[in-house]
């Protein structure tokens, strides 16, 4: 495929077995994996990764297994593909930011994406991270001035996660004319990709996606896609974007 | 001492902006709309307007006297229970209702547990033309249902939500994430003083008012200071608006009352500041109740109210500082100081509020013939099923 693209499972869902298995298989289509690692309380989150997140806590979700699905992935990954986490601030804080990033550096995860930590609050997990070579991820929204752009889009390391929309995961990607040009700024001042996410879910978003950045992250249409038809769902979705490119 | 927050936010290591990037703006907006708000004389005005003859401010203070002997200590009850509404949320909604008009907002939303604050936003709304739309867990649209008929009755519309325990976190989740679409048109008016800031100052600003006048009103009744205040603690409206006429500049020691629940277990109480550790949740970093991985606990109390498994950070930074205490009452013990009160004095208190009677009745040795002001947030109208059914009547 053409572009800088994630994907986006949640950690060990719908079970550890087959998130493996899809992870392993989206990866050969996708530069990275974006591993969710379930929260409570996911404000940024539609409902579709909402239920995915408290079923998997029902049913006593443990960082540790998750962990163990994690080597797997990168032992079975090409090298170069990127894993990263996205998870809430809280799950970070109660480890304690430091030991989180030395978690995900011997994990082999190399970015970590907070969308509840703004580019404001982000400098305490940044200089916790740095020391063991993980990246913040940051956002930039519609909501930005181009002065924040600049100066977030400056400072990006990884790559920087474009939210197409006003809104949470699983709304509709619509982007303005004045969306579209802040994604322009944004990758004039980046030195990492600027990829789009919220609101991709088949050929068209994502296209339109790689009209204005330089790649796209696919989540909630996954997910959905997993609950109708397990893999093979995924792989027919997979198989479909690979035709746009 | 330093005026708290700081300008990000902050109360000493708590507090902040934890929210969605696409917020951070509308923060800043809201934040420099106050600044603004705060300095308008006809916005002063008017708030004070609407506090004394809509409201019904000041509220007395009372003696209870019958209570009093029974308990071997001289009880005084800031009524807020007389507030128009019936409990403290209202002295928030007129000033964020306002703020909100300055703003030019056509659209206001809510989160609300017992659904006081949800009555107290709807009344509002209704009193400026604003379209209100209020956030409540479907277990406490079952369980607060007089509420819910209030809030429909003047104009909101009512949106249950069925994620998570289906309580005030719950709520809370759903209107951030309203927040998050509808931005440019639409104020979310907290209902606590909690969440990203400036929220936990501006809530707490407005809710001083409760503590000014108790401390003007016990000063020309004892001509001093109480030894005790005290008042519940949910997210913290009430308390910190009582708290901070005296906090570091008064001998009054200060009481903050969580909801110890049925037992100390997790998931049995919503005591946060007294069982649980720091934390981030719904914009604020402050104490929390989790689990080791980080993951918030369900939380339980008798009264919707309180039942958050979080704090706002300004009682975080006081209790770390020791200028406040912060101690649990059972749903047992609230109860029972509900009855009480009635029995006694012929009020009929909030499950929310009976908590702060319900310590000092249990740990009555302790308030042996001390001064305590206990402030009544709310009355218990709303509650009448709950405490029919809990208790023997
Ligand atoms: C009467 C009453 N008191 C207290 C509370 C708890 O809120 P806070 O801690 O913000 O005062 C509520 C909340 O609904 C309430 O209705």
């Amino acid at each position: 495929m053409k572009g800088y693209n994630g994907l986006y499972l949640m950690g060990n869902y719908p079970g550890a077995e087959l998130f493996v298995e899809t992870a392993l298989y989206g990866l050969k289509h996708f530069d990275f994996l974006e591993i969710g690692i379930p929260f409570t309380d996911p404000v940024a989150d539609g409902p579709v990764i909402e239920r995915a997140a408290h079923e998997l806590i029902e049913k006593g979700f443990r960082m540790d297994d998750l962990l163990r699905s994690v080597r797997r992935i990168r032992d079975g990954a090409p090298a170069g593909k990127k894993l990263l986490f996205m998870t809430y601030a809280n799950i970070v804080h109660s480890r304690g930011a430091a030991p989180f990033a030395s978690l995900c550096r011997k994990a082999g995860v190399s970015g970590v994406i907070l969308p509840d930590v703004p580019f404001e609050e982000s400098a305490p997990f940044r200089r916790a991270f740095r020391p063991e070579g993980v990246d913040l991820i940051s956002f930039i929204t519609p909501e930005n001035t181009e002065e924040q752009i600049r100066k977030i889009a400056t400072a990006a390391s990884g790559f920087l996660y474009c939210i197409s929309i006003r809104g949470i995961t699983g709304n509709a990607l619509s982007l303005d004319a004045q969306t579209q040009k802040k994604i322009a700024l944004a990758r004039s001042h980046s030195r990492v990709p600027v990829v789009l996410g919220f609101g991709i879910r088949d050929r068209a978003t994502a296209a339109t996606a790689l009209k204005h950045a330089d790649g796209f992250i696919m989540g909630t249409a996954v997910i959905e896609a997993l609950n109708r038809k397990k893999l093979p769902g995924v792989r027919s979705l997979l198989r479909s974007l690979e035709e746009t490119a | 001492m330093k005026p708290l927050p700081d300008n990000k936010g902050y109360f000493g290591p708590y507090g902040g902006r934890f929210i969605p990037e696409t917020l951070i703006n509308a923060l800043l907006e809201l934040e420099r709309a106050y600044t603004a708000f705060r300095k308008s004389p006809e916005m002063k005005r008017e708030l004070d307007n609407l506090l004394k003859n809509y409201a019904g401010r000041p509220t007395p203070l009372y003696h209870a006297r019958r209570l009093s002997s029974s308990l071997g200590a001289e009880i005084f009850l800031k009524r807020e229970d007389l507030l128009h509404t019936g409990a403290h949320k209202l002295n928030n909604t007129l000033g964020q209702i306002l703020l909100a008009r300055f703003m030019g907002k056509k659209r206001i939303i809510a989160e609300t547990g017992a659904g006081q604050h949800g009555v107290a936003t709807a009344t509002v709304c209704a009193l400026m033309g604003l379209k209100c739309l209020i956030y409540m867990g479907s277990l406490d649209v079952k369980r607060q249902a007089p509420n819910v008929k209030r809030m429909m009755l003047l104009g909101a519309e009512v949106v249950p939500v069925e994620t998570g325990g289906k309580t005030l976190k719950d709520a809370m989740n759903e209107a951030l994430r309203d927040w998050v679409k509808n931005i440019r048109s639409t104020h979310y008016l907290i209902g606590t003083a909690a969440g990203p800031h400036p929220f936990p100052r501006i809530v707490r600003d407005f809710q001083t008012v409760i503590g000014r006048e108790a401390r003007a009103q016990m000063k020309r009744l004892l001509g001093e200071d109480p030894d005790f205040a005290l008042a519940c603690v949910g997210g913290g409206s009430n308390a910190i608006g009582l708290f901070h006429a005296y906090a570091g500049r008064s001998r009054t020691r200060l009481i903050g009352v969580e909801a110890g629940g049925r037992s100390h277990r997790p998931g049995d109480h919503s005591a946060s500041i007294s069982l649980g550790r720091p934390g981030i949740l719904h914009g604020t970093r402050s104490y929390l109740l989790q689990d080791d991985e980080g993951q918030v606990l369900p939380v339980h109390s008798v009264s919707a109210g309180l039942d958050y498994p979080g704090v706002g950070p300004e009682h975080s930074y006081l209790k770390d500082e020791g200028l406040a205490e912060y101690v649990t009452c059972s749903d047992r013990e609230a109860l029972e100081a509900c009855l009480a009160l009635a029995r006694h004095e012929g009020i009929v208190p909030a499950l929310e509020s009976s908590h702060a009677l319900g310590y000092v009745m249990a740990k009555r040795a302790r308030f042996k013939n001390q001064k305590v002001l206990i402030n009544l947030s709310g009355r218990g109208d709303k509650d009448l099923g709950i405490i029919l059914e809990e208790t023997e009547i």
